[in-house]
């Protein structure tokens, strides 16, 4: 494709917003591995001149107290994940599929309770969860988190599979299947990109939780990387180094995840404010 | 009579005959669904019902196992004489209404840019999208970083710049700490503003703007008369999800300021958050979600609204 001057120049144009919009994170993975005395550099340093790893050393290696918390955080973000798509994705096919009483009303609540703040579900679900002493373990923080993923996945997915033709399991109905099989063996091959995409979406949301995180989990062996940074932030206030160096670990899943699923969360994103 | 009861046995034949088909056909439909409903009522609507519920209550930390005694609309009266209510309140407000504005407005002028053709344009379009995917900890953290007092990178542009002259405590001091944030979440949420105001610009039909440019239409002309009104519905919705997700302010808030200095960031959510968890008066938080509820209800109505408007144009 051959691009005009006047292109060339938008182009200009658009890699001076990028840069600006990506500043603060261009800043944080500089910070992190700038020489102490280079990150109270005046004037700042913008371009690092020694690049070391220092704050990245004394933060895995010396201090191995963040491994727990990346552990945490990968246990809660996956579980998340696999829960949200077990609970929607049935609910979502069955509501795109059969006639359901009540279905308007089910999707209506989703609509709904997408909106309540996590904050204000965090309290009742705190005096359910001391009921059954569920406080402090994973499963209530990857309930919690669900709370927050299974509308938004619902709501995605039954557009996919009103999508999908109907006859495809007509036929395999006809050919000996029942209704689930049906299901299982020739719609679910189908759905790999909104599996990827609500996968993905509810590992994001998950791994950034700080509500749950912070109510529903006191004790720090359960607690995940978002509420670790909250430590380091109380603990050493001034060592900005260290803390970028955590807050890069922290940010670098969601960056990887973001290059290599760009499609699926692009399309999760204008799907999501559709419906 | 007989006939009677010859039509009362029919009767139960065939309910006999409804109830077998409805195990056999219907229950399976409906197991797709029953987990994810039984999820939906236990965590999700019981939790907004149990603050609705609590808010007439008293129940703190004291008496969450013992007897609870209904005391009626006292929380809601300690509730409004509270002076951090109405400040939240209106700290709330005041974020949420700049927020919206700036995010929308901005995010539409990248939208009409991103939407021309130059090389590479998809490419930029997504990875401005990073900035709304990272967590909102992580992002409070970074602009903390960048508004230090002593070596933050904004003071030092903005005394180059000649805009000040001296560093400025932005979250430190009552006059620009919200000010401050506002910014922050300014930045969150330009992208997602962007990606969705482009993906309902793309969707416009070409063929109008052929039409007005046959007849003379000038650019800005067509702009005025055909890409605004056809966006309207389009940002109606974002808007209305923009304000929606901003009302739920709440970790950066916890992140950057903790509602200080003297509250002057503190929100609704976050005097939510603080009474249940660093008070324990579970009641008056009950009543504040149910504030924040009836709010959004408000919101939600006018959302579901608009799309059943636009649904049926």
């Amino acid at each position: 494709m051959k691009y005009t001057i006047r292109q060339y120049g938008m182009f200009v144009i658009a890699l001076l917003i990028t840069a600006v919009f990506l500043f603060p994170i261009y800043w944080m993975i500089t910070t992190s591995v700038k020489p102490i005395q280079d990150v109270f550099a005046t004037p700042p340093m913008i371009f690092p001149e020694t690049i070391q790893f220092k704050a990245y050393i004394k933060n895995i290696v010396e201090d191995q107290s963040i491994l727990l918390y990346l552990k945490n955080s990968l246990i809660i973000a996956i579980g998340t994940s696999l829960l949200t798509l077990l609970l929607a994705l049935p609910a979502a096919y069955a509501m795109a599929r059969f006639r359901l009483k009540g279905s308007g009303i089910f999707l209506l609540i989703l609509l709904v309770t997408q909106m309540v703040p996590g904050i204000m579900t965090a309290m009742p679900l705190f005096i359910l969860f001391s009921h059954f002493n569920l406080l402090n373990s994973y499963v209530a923080l990857i309930i919690g988190n669900t709370t927050l993923a299974l509308p938004f996945a619902i709501l995605i997915m039954r557009p996919f599979f009103l999508s999908i033709p109907r006859g495809l399991e007509d036929a395999a109905v006809i050919d000996g299947c029942n209704r689930f099989t049906a299901f299982v063996k020739v719609v679910l091959p189908l759905t790999k990109p909104t599996l990827l995409t609500v996968g993905t979406f509810s590992f994001l949301f998950a791994w950034g939780d700080l509500i749950f995180a912070l109510t529903l989990a006191t004790d720090e062996k359960i607690r995940p990387l978002t509420m670790g940074l909250t430590k380091f932030i109380g603990q050493y206030g001034t060592q900005w180094d260290g803390l970028m160096a955590v807050s890069t670990i922290a940010a670098a899943p969601i960056i990887i995840m973001f290059i290599l699923l760009q499609k699926y969360i692009v399309s999760g994103i204008t799907a999501g404010s559709e419906k | 009579m007989e006939a009677d009861t010859r039509v009362e046995s029919n009767r139960k034949v065939s309910v006999g005959l409804q109830f077998g088909p409805f195990l056999k056909k219907s229950l399976p439909k409906y197991l797709f669904i029953i987990p994810a409903f039984l999820f939906v009522v236990i965590f999700m609507l019981y939790p907004i019902f149990y603050n609705i519920f609590i808010s007439f209550q008293d129940v703190t930390i004291m008496n969450l196992k013992g007897d609870k005694s209904f005391i009626g609309v006292e929380n809601y009266r300690q509730i409004f004489q509270d002076e951090r209510f109405l400040l939240s309140l209106k700290n709330t407000v005041i974020y949420t209404v700049s927020c919206i504005v700036f995010q929308l407005s901005i995010g539409f002028l990248l939208a009409l840019f991103f939407n021309q053709q130059f090389p590479m344009r998809n490419f930029f379009r997504s990875i401005l999208l990073l900035a709304w995917m990272t967590p909102l900890v992580i992002t409070g953290t970074l602009f903390k970083w960048l508004y230090d007092v002593d070596y933050g990178v904004l003071n030092y542009l903005l005394i180059q710049i000649g805009l000040i002259s001296e560093p400025i405590n932005w979250l430190g001091q009552q006059s620009t700490a919200l000010m401050a944030i506002i910014v922050t979440n300014i930045w969150i949420g330009i992208p997602f503003n962007m990606i969705l105001l482009l993906s309902a610009l793309q969707a416009l039909p070409s063929d109008v703007y052929e039409a007005a440019k046959i007849d003379g239409a000038s650019r800005i002309q067509s702009f005025f008369k055909i890409t605004l009104p056809l966006m309207k519905p389009a940002t109606l919705v974002v808007l209305v999800l923009g304000i929606i997700y901003t009302f739920k302010v709440f970790d950066i808030i916890l992140i950057m300021t903790g509602g200080g200095p003297v509250n002057a960031t503190q929100v609704l959510p976050f005097f939510g958050y603080e009474l249940a968890f660093v008070n324990f008066k579970f009641s008056l938080s009950g009543a504040v979600a149910t504030i924040i509820l009836v709010i959004l209800t408000v919101i939600s109505l006018i959302y579901l609204y608009l799309i059943r408007k636009e649904e049926s144009m």
